[in-house]
């Protein structure tokens, strides 16, 4: 082994840290199972997130619609949903669903994921927007309907960009927890970034540099993800003045 | 052109209108007046279905529009409505709300609807505000281009909710007097006002709503001079 400076005591601790992260990172090319890890990791949270937002906004605007047409079989079926996924453990979610309703040979487990994130999601989402939706003043509404728009494109045009624009905070929040959660993707078979600093960790005897690696890239994914989201608020904050 | 045969509008069992019967025709300029809570903006919001009514029959030019099967979003774009609030669509430039409609409802192309929105903003002199949006504007501002957002829509007639309610007295003048023009260029409308030299002026009929009938009503010379109702006389005591 390669002695940078035999003398010196820190250094051997930094020596040994420096070893323990290369071991993690360069031999058998080990830097590109992190890669696949993430890529995995981000298609899985960027098609929960796109699901998510789909069957929130349908579930809140059905939810809000029946509530304000006193249609009390599609509320209850809004909630009935709403209830069992925020009642129950995304994990148990997840393995039911992997082991229930995709039982055929060829599943992919990756698409299974995003679709059980994506429906853990919309539920939580579509509560959030069901609260955006309610602190739109009625007027806008009225305003819509009587320059002669029909329900769905007063919403579409006039309820919902007002909407998303005061839950846009919230919205990023639920979407951070998301790409977090998708860490569990493991229990399916998945091999996501989490899952892959796993592997690497049972290769090298030494679990904690790749972990840190991990948690590293999933710092820098919600950081980047604020980022976005903040540039969001701000153009979307154009029409208020002062 | 607007006929309602005992039109009745409850909610739960507060009964707002308990019957009303009339019939406004083409041209007509009809100013609704009454105490607060007599349901005069409940009648009027029953013309173009923001309520639905819960007994009668609302007739729009030979169409019955109360029959379920009638097309609200059809009969809305023949009606103009302007609110005390504005409502404006505070996340669009004036230029998008005015067009936007007319855009999304295929009656113009984009540019077609844009050059009549600038000329409608041309009419009331906030060319300039076009890119500007709601919240940016005064009152009398937003108002106005409320009311132009109504007329892009090029509706036979215009129902005003208490239009100048929600205004500070000095912005009140600008927005009555697009309405006079208006109504001098011989759009029907019908206004829910406490404005009562507006109605002097420009109705060419008043009504009078209390407890959710109309007591009493005639042109309005003869209606602020020659009161016969004593709710009517005692109402207008004490506003005159």
């Amino acid at each position: 082994m390669r002695k940078i400076n035999p003398g010196g005591k820190n250094l051997t601790w930094f020596e040994k840290l420096y070893q323990s992260f290369y071991n993690a990172i360069v031999p058998e090319q080990r830097y590109l199972a992190y890669i696949e890890g993430l890529k995995v990791t981000l298609i899985i949270s960027f098609l929960a997130i796109m699901l998510g937002i789909a069957i929130g906004i349908i579930i809140a605007v059905l939810n809000v619609t029946a509530t304000n047409y006193r249609m009390k079989w599609l509320r209850t079926i809004c909630n009935v949903y709403i209830n069992v996924i925020r009642g129950t453990p995304l994990i148990v979610q997840l393995l039911i669903i992997y082991n229930l309703i995709f039982t055929s040979r060829n599943t992919n487990e990756m698409v299974v994921g995003a679709v059980c994130f994506g429906i853990n999601s919309g539920a939580y989402v579509s509560e959030i927007i069901r609260a955006g939706i309610e602190s739109i003043d009625r007027g806008q509404m009225e305003a819509g309907r009587s320059l002669g728009l029909d329900y769905i494109q007063t919403m579409r045009l006039i309820i919902l960009p007002q909407a998303v624009k005061n839950i846009l905070p919230a919205l990023g929040n639920e979407f951070i927890t998301l790409i977090k959660e998708t860490s569990v993707a493991g229990y399916i078979a998945v091999t996501d970034l989490t899952k892959a600093a796993q592997y690497i960790g049972t290769r090298t005897w030494d679990i904690l540099p790749p972990l840190i690696i991990a948690a590293a890239c999933y710092l820098i994914m919600v950081l980047g993800l604020s980022k976005v989201l903040s540039g969001f608020e701000r153009r979307l904050s154009k029409g208020d003045s002062h | 052109m607007i006929v309602t045969k005992n039109l009745k509008k409850a909610f739960g069992d507060h009964v707002v209108l308990n019957g009303i019967n009339e019939t406004i025709e083409q041209g007509e300029k009809v100013v609704i007046i009454g105490p607060s809570g007599s349901g005069k903006s409940t009648f009027l919001r029953c013309l173009n279905l923001l309520e639905v009514p819960t007994d009668g029959e609302i007739w729009f030019e030979d169409k019955l529009i109360t029959d379920k099967k009638a097309n609200i979003n059809l009969l809305r774009k023949d009606m103009g409505m302007v609110f005390q609030q504005f409502n404006l669509f505070p996340h669009m430039t004036v230029l998008d709300n005015i067009a936007m409609a007319p855009i999304k409802l295929g009656l113009m192309t984009k540019d077609e609807a844009k050059a009549k929105a600038m000329e409608l903003l041309g009419r009331i002199g906030l060319t300039e505000k076009a890119n500007a949006y709601p919240n940016q504007l005064s009152g009398g501002q937003k108002q106005r281009i409320a009311i132009i957002r109504a007329l892009a829509m090029n509706p036979k007639v215009m129902l005003f909710d208490e239009p100048t309610s929600a205004l500070d007295p000095e912005m009140v003048g600008e927005v009555l007097d697009l309405m006079t023009q208006l109504a001098d260029e011989g759009m029907t409308m019908v206004v829910v006002t406490h404005e009562m030299r507006f109605a002097k002026k420009v109705a060419t009929r008043v009504l009078f709503i209390d407890e959710g009938v109309i007591v009493e009503q005639n042109t309005p010379d003869e209606f602020f001079d020659n009161p016969q109702n004593p709710r009517l006389k005692e109402f207008l005591s004490k506003i005159l």
